[in-house]
């Protein structure tokens, strides 16, 4: 800092931006150096890079100045130095960052933000605390009778480590109350056939893995079936 | 899909060390909207969900990479890419495994 140099500019702001410029405004130092203030630098830096670029070549007289030379849809911090005979000021504080856009583009674009990751964090863990399986895929019922029903599905793309086996649950359409079918021993294989169903009600099923960590969370529920109104559907060929 | 990271600088990376045949989690919170896709890489090849590597969103809302058992070979640069309509951002740490210290002959 030079003696009798100004102090930094205060409270840089943006007063009105668009895609082709950004005016900047701000307030004049606390100090002039005991000289008086010849004119303003406003700096910019792109958002995400650490390269500031002097937007001025000469100091301007006013406090407030438009920044061109924007990429349209790019945001920027603006600075700026106050100059008086005998030296240059600090950079100011850093303003918020101002997007190069339209007022109506920016509001379409209002509630929306590009990602931000924070630092990623890793622990170890003791592999004895195990995995519980992901969610069955692809539950289908397979076939429909009026005295048995027939459940398929495939394994979860995550299975845990140890053998998967299942637990199915059945709800009567309309009602939200899931119940267990197999509710003493879970199933080793991804089929399951149903009996005791009541005729001309309608269910939905679902179906959960589980291991010795834990149960998982259910499958899509199928689409709600009527019993007795399907007579053995014909599966696909060659499955 | 192959997609442009930017350049990733080794020597600011944090570092993680598990010992082999432990898991590693490794957790990331993202933020963005609309919500970002986010790929989890190692050494630049993303990873899939599979036997050893799980993927997930967890209840806090941390995005997971889980690695079971992990091997020597696990050791690596690990990235959590996320990407919206609006761009795209990475975190990446350095995971060692460690294998055990003494080695009989």
């Amino acid at each position: 800092e030079v003696e009798g140099a100004p102090s930094a500019p205060l409270d840089v702001r943006c007063l009105d931006a668009n895609k082709d410029y950004i005016i900047v405004t701000w307030k004049q130092p606390a100090v002039d150096g005991g000289n008086s203030i010849l004119g303003y630098f406003v700096d910019r830096c792109e958002v995400g890079t650490t390269h500031w670029i002097q937007c001025n070549d000469t100091p301007v007289k006013f406090a407030r100045f438009p920044v061109t030379g924007l990429v349209e849809g790019r945001s920027y911090f603006f600075r700026v130095r106050a100059v008086n005979k005998i030296g240059m000021s600090r950079p100011s504080r850093v303003s918020e960052p101002v997007a190069a856009m339209d007022p109506a583009d920016r509001a379409r674009m209002r509630g929306t933000s590009a990602p931000w990751t924070g630092q990623i964090i890793v622990t170890e863990e003791e592999p004895a605390e195990g995995v519980v399986p992901g969610r069955p895929r692809e539950l289908q019922v397979t076939e429909a009778t009026k005295n048995y029903l027939v459940l398929s599905w495939k394994p979860p793309g995550e299975k845990g480590l140890e053998g998967v086996m299942y637990y199915v649950e059945k709800c009567v359409s309309g009602t939200d109350s899931w119940q267990r079918v197999n509710t003493e021993i879970p199933v080793k294989s991804p089929r399951f056939a149903l009996f005791d169903l009541a005729e001309g009600k309608s269910y939905s099923f679902r179906v959960r893995c589980c291991n010795s960590a834990g149960v998982g969370e259910p499958s899509e529920p199928t689409e709600p079936t009527t019993v007795g109104d399907k007579l053995d559907i014909p599966s696909a060929p060659g499955k | 899909r192959v997609t442009e990271d930017p350049p990733v600088n080794k020597s600011q990376v944090k570092k993680f060390a598990v010992a082999e045949g432990k898991h590693a989690k490794f957790r990331c919170f993202v933020t963005g909207k609309p919500k970002p896709e986010i790929i989890w890489k190692k050494d630049g090849v993303p990873l899939e969900p599979g036997r050893r590597h799980l993927i997930f969103e967890d209840r806090e809302g941390y995005y997971t990479l889980k690695v079971l058992y992990c091997k020597v070979q696990d050791t690596g640069l690990y990235v959590c890419a996320a990407s919206n309509s609006l761009g795209n951002t990475l975190s990446a740490v350095h995971l060692s495994v460690k294998g055990p210290a003494v080695q009989f002959r």
